[in-house]
C-alpha cells in the first residue's frame, strides 16, 4: 500500500487546526467568556440575553426606587408636620375649654387656631420637584384652595387617583394618597374639624366635641401616615432584594457563559505545544527523501 | 533468430523502453507539485516470443504505452465532496458576517427593547415629566435605529450575496467550456488508441473546480463524458457545453437560469447552493422574524398607548407607525408615530400626572404575545437561530473537511508521485539502460571478432 506523498496539505490543515485552538483557547482567556459569539452556544446565547434584559430591569428598578423614595419622604414629613400643627391644636382646644378663660382669651386662641388652619392647608400644598403630592393624579393642579364660595372656604382641586411604579417583576408600589382619602371629604374632613374648633372657640360653646373632632382627624392622619412609612420600608427591602437579585443574575450569567480559566490555559499550553511539534516535524519530514542519498 | 543482429535488436529495443519509463519517471518528478496530476507508469510488456526448432527466444521489452495512474470512482468521490464541502463553506462565510451583527449582547436589539421599557419605568416615577418623556421616545427612535440598521445589514449582505451568485454562473461557464474542449481533445486522442494522460488529469481538475461552484453528475458516454447538474440538467455533453444564464427577476434576486429553467431553487452542492441558501432562506427568515418581532412590539405598544390620555387629557393614538398589514417591513419601518413627548398616553384617568397607563404599555415587555413569547425571549431565540445555524454548519463543514483530506489522502496515494519511489526507478531504468548499452557494446566486441574471423 502506497502513502500519501504530500505531507504538506495534511501538515497545513494540521497546522491551521492548532492555531485555531490556540485562538480560541487565547481569546476565551482574554474575555474571560466561554460564549464569544452566538454559534459559541447557541442556547446559552438566548439565556443569556434574557439573563441580561433581567439585570438591566433590575438596575432600572433600582433606579426608580431611588427617583420615588423622596417623593414618599417628602409626604411622609409633611404629614408629620401636620400631625404636629394638630396636636397644638387640640392643646389649644383644650386650653380654651377651660371655663375661666375670658372671650379675649378665646379669640385670640381662635386666631392662633385660624394660624394652624392656614399652616396644615399648605402643608396638604405640598410638592415635591414640582408636583403636588395630595392631589392624587393631578399632580400639576394645586389640591387645596381658599375659596369663599366653598361650603368650609377650602377647595379641593385634586381627584382621588393613585399612582404605581413597578419596583420588581409584578411588584408594583403605590406611590401616593389623594388629599381627598388623606385629609377626609366635605364635613369629616381635617378642614371641616378644624373649622369647627374655630367656630365653637369663638363661640365658646362645644368646645369639648370639636377638640375630639380635631382628634379624630388627628387620629387618621397619622393611620394615613403608615402608608408612607410603609412605602418606604418596602422600598428599602425591595433595594436589598434586588441587589442581591442581581448577584444572583450575575452569577448564572458567569455559569453560562464564563470561561474556565485553568482549561483554557491548558488548552492553550497543549495548543502550543501540538504546533511546535508539527513545525519541528514538518522540518525533519520535508528535507530528506532518496534523492539526497544518491549521489 | 538467434543471430547477433537479432541479439544487437533486443537490446535498442531495451534501451529505447528504459528511455521511455526515464522519460516518464522525469516527467512525474516535473509534475510533483502540479495540482491534479496523476502519476504515469511505463507499461512494458515482453515482445512476443520466436519458436526455432525446439527453441523459443524472446525477442526483448516493448514499451507499449505510458499510463496514468487514477482510481475513477475515487475522483467521482472527491467531486461529490468538493460540491458538499464547498456548499457549506460558503454557506457558513455567508453567515458569518449575519451572525456578528448579534453577538453584542450589550448593544443591538435585545438592548434596544430593554432600555425602550426601561425608559417606561423611569416615567411612571413621574408621569408628567416631559425631561422623562423625552427618554422614551429617544428610547423608542433609537430601537427604530437599530431595527432599520439591522435589517439593512441583512439587504446589504442579501445583495452582497447576489452579486456573488452572479459571478460563480460566469466561472461555471467558463469552467463548462474548458471542459467541453477537452473532452473533444480526449476523444480525438483515445479514437487513436493513446492515453489521454495530461488532458485527462486537466479536465478532472476543472471538473473538480465545477463541483466546488455547482452540483454536478459526472455520466461516462461513448463521446468522453457528459455533465449534469443533480437534477438532470444539461452542463455539458461531448463537446458541446451549454451555458447557465443569471437572469434579474422580479424579487430583485439573480436566478440561474438554463435555457428557459430556473434552476435557482434546485442546486444542492457547491458554491451557488451555500449563496442560494443563505441568500433566499436564511436571510428572509432572519427577516420575516424580525419584522415579525417589529410588528408585534408596534401593535402591542399602539393599542396601550390607544387605551389611554396624554400629557393634555386627550385620549391616545398611535405611538409607533402602523406596520405593514401583511406584517412584511415592519423592521425597516419601525418608527415613532409621534414626536411631541406630550402624546405619549402615560394617564389612565385624563390627569396629567397619572401613570396608570404606562402599567399597560410596560406590560407588552412581559406579554407572551409574539408567537407565545416576550419580545426578549423572541429575539433571544432569534439570536440562537442564528447561532444554531452557524454552528451546525460549521460542525458539518469541519466533518466535511476531515472527509476530503482522507479522500485526498488516498488520492494522493494512488496517484501522487512520491519521489523516493521516482529516485528508485530513476536509479533502476538507468542500471537498465546501462546494461542495454552494454549488450550493444558486447555483440559490438563479439561482431568485431566475427568480422575478423580468419583473418591474421
Amino acid at each position: 500500500m502506497r502513502v500519501n506523498p504530500y505531507l504538506t496539505a495534511d501538515l497545513l490543515a494540521a497546522l491551521q487546526r492548532t492555531q485555531q485552538e490556540e485562538q480560541t483557547a487565547l481569546l476565551q482567556l482574554s474575555s474571560g467568556k466561554r460564549i464569544n459569539q452566538p454559534s459559541d452556544d447557541p442556547a446559552g446565547t438566548a439565556i443569556l440575553l434574557r439573563l441580561q434584559d433581567r439585570l438591566d430591569s433590575s438596575d432600572q428598578y433600582l433606579q426608580s426606587i431611588g427617583s420615588v423614595r423622596g417623593q414618599l419622604q417628602t409626604a411622609d414629613s409633611a404629614l408629620n408636620s401636620v400631625g404636629l400643627a394638630l396636636q397644638r391644636a387640640v392643646s389649644l382646644g383644650i386650653e380654651g375649654a377651660n371655663g375661666t378663660l375670658s372671650d379675649a382669651n378665646r379669640a385670640s386662641i381662635a386666631t392662633e387656631l385660624q394660624g394652624i388652619q392656614d399652616q396644615v392647608v399648605s402643608l396638604a400644598n405640598t410638592s415635591f420637584q414640582g408636583r403636588y403630592l395630595f392631589s392624587g393624579t393631578a399632580t400639576l393642579t394645586k389640591p387645596y384652595t381658599p375659596d369663599p364660595n366653598a361650603a368650609l372656604g377650602i377647595r379641593y382641586d385634586g381627584n382621588a387617583g393613585t399612582n404605581q411604579v413597578e419596583i420588581g417583576d409584578g411588584f408594583r408600589l403605590q406611590t401616593n394618597q389623594p388629599g381627598s382619602q388623606v385629609f377626609g371629604t366635605g364635613g369629616n374632613s381635617m378642614f371641616q374639624a378644624m373649622q369647627n374648633l374655630i367656630q365653637a372657640m369663638q363661640s365658646g360653646t362645644g368646645i369639648d366635641a370639636a377638640v375630639s373632632g380635631v382628634r379624630a382627624s388627628y387620629d387618621s392622619i397619622s393611620q394615613h401616615r403608615v402608608f408612607y412609612g410603609n412605602a418606604v420600608n418596602q422600598l428599602d427591602a425591595q433595594t436589598t432584594s434586588l441587589k442581591s437579585e442581581k448577584v444572583e443574575l450575575s452569577s448564572q450569567q458567569e455559569a453560562v457563559a464564563g470561561a474556565d480559566p485553568i482549561a483554557a490555559a491548558s488548552q492553550l499550553s497543549n495548543a502550543q505545544n501540538s504546533r511546535q511539534a508539527t513545525l519541528q516535524g514538518m522540518a525533519k519530514v520535508m528535507q530528506v527523501n532518496l534523492f539526497d542519498y544518491l549521489r | 533468430m538467434s543471430s547477433l543482429f537479432g541479439i544487437m535488436s533486443v537490446a535498442l529495443g531495451a534501451l529505447r523502453a528504459s528511455q521511455g519509463a526515464l522519460e516518464a519517471t522525469s516527467n512525474n518528478v516535473a509534475n510533483a507539485n502540479t495540482p491534479g496530476f496523476s502519476r504515469q507508469r511505463a507499461v512494458l510488456v515482453p515482445g512476443d516470443p520466436v519458436t526455432e526448432g525446439s527453441l523459443t527466444f524472446g525477442t526483448g521489452v516493448m514499451l507499449q504505452r505510458l499510463e496514468s495512474v487514477r482510481d475513477p470512482l475515487l475522483e467521482l468521490r472527491l467531486d461529490q465532496e468538493s460540491q458538499h464541502n464547498s456548499q457549506l463553506d460558503s454557506l457558513v462565510s455567508s453567515l458569518q458576517p449575519i451572525e456578528v451583527m448579534f453577538s453584542d449582547s450589550n448593544s443591538g436589539l435585545g438592548d434596544g427593547i430593554t432600555k425602550f421599557f426601561n425608559s417606561l419605568n423611569q416615567l411612571s416615577t413621574d408621569p408628567a415629566s416631559l425631561t422623562l418623556r423625552q427618554g422614551v421616545l429617544a428610547a423608542a427612535s433609537n430601537l427604530a435605529n437599530v431595527f432599520h440598521s439591522t435589517a439593512s445589514n441583512m439587504q446589504l449582505q442579501r445583495s452582497n450575496l447576489d452579486l456573488n451568485v452572479g459571478q460563480a454562473v460566469v466561472q461555471v461557464n467558463q469552467l463548462t467550456i474548458q471542459i467541453a474542449q477537452l473532452n473533444h481533445q480526449i476523444g480525438t486522442l483515445e479514437h487513436v488508441g493513446q492515453d489521454g494522460g495530461a488532458l485527462v488529469d486537466k479536465r478532472t481538475q476543472a471538473i473538480r473546480q465545477l463541483a466546488q461552484l455547482i452540483d454536478v453528475s459526472t455520466i461516462q458516454t461513448g463521446d468522453g463524458i457528459a455533465l449534469t447538474t443533480s437534477n438532470g440538467t444539461a452542463l455539458v455533453a461531448g463537446d458541446q457545453s451549454l451555458a447557465l444564464t443569471a437572469q434579474l427577476q422580479p424579487d430583485g434576486m439573480l436566478h440561474v437560469f438554463s435555457q428557459d429553467q430556473d434552476l435557482t431553487a434546485q442546486l444542492t452542492g457547491g458554491k451557488l447552493a451555500g449563496l442560494l441558501q443563505v441568500r433566499d432562506q436564511s436571510i428572509p427568515s432572519l427577516l420575516g422574524n424580525l419584522d415579525t418581532l417589529a410588528a408585534g412590539l408596534a401593535n402591542g405598544l399602539n393599542a396601550a398607548n390607544r387605551g389611554g390620555f396624554d400629557l393634555s387629557g386627550a385620549v391616545g393614538g398611535d405611538l409607533l407607525v402602523p406596520p405593514p398589514a401583511s406584517g412584511g417591513g415592519a423592521a425597516a419601518s419601525f418608527a415613532l408615530a409621534v414626536n411631541d413627548a406630550s402624546l405619549l398616553a402615560a394617564s389612565s384617568d385624563g390627569s396629567p400626572g397619572s401613570g396608570g397607563n404606562l402599567a399597560v404599555l410596560s406590560a407588552v415587555h412581559d406579554q407572551a404575545t409574539i408567537q407565545g413569547r416576550t419580545p426578549t425571549e423572541f429575539y433571544a431565540d432569534l439570536v440562537a437561530s442564528v447561532g444554531s445555524e452557524v454552528s451546525s454548519g460549521t460542525a458539518q463543514l469541519d466533518a466535511s473537511q476531515l472527509i476530503l483530506r482522507q479522500l485526498h489522502d488516498q488520492r494522493g496515494a494512488i496517484s501522487g508521485v512520491w519521489l523516493d519511489e521516482e529516485a528508485a526507478n530513476l536509479l533502476q531504468y538507468q542500471r537498465a539502460y546501462q546494461a542495454a548499452a552494454r549488450v550493444i557494446t558486447t555483440v559490438n566486441d563479439i561482431l568485431d571478432s566475427a568480422i575478423h574471423l580468419g583473418k591474421d
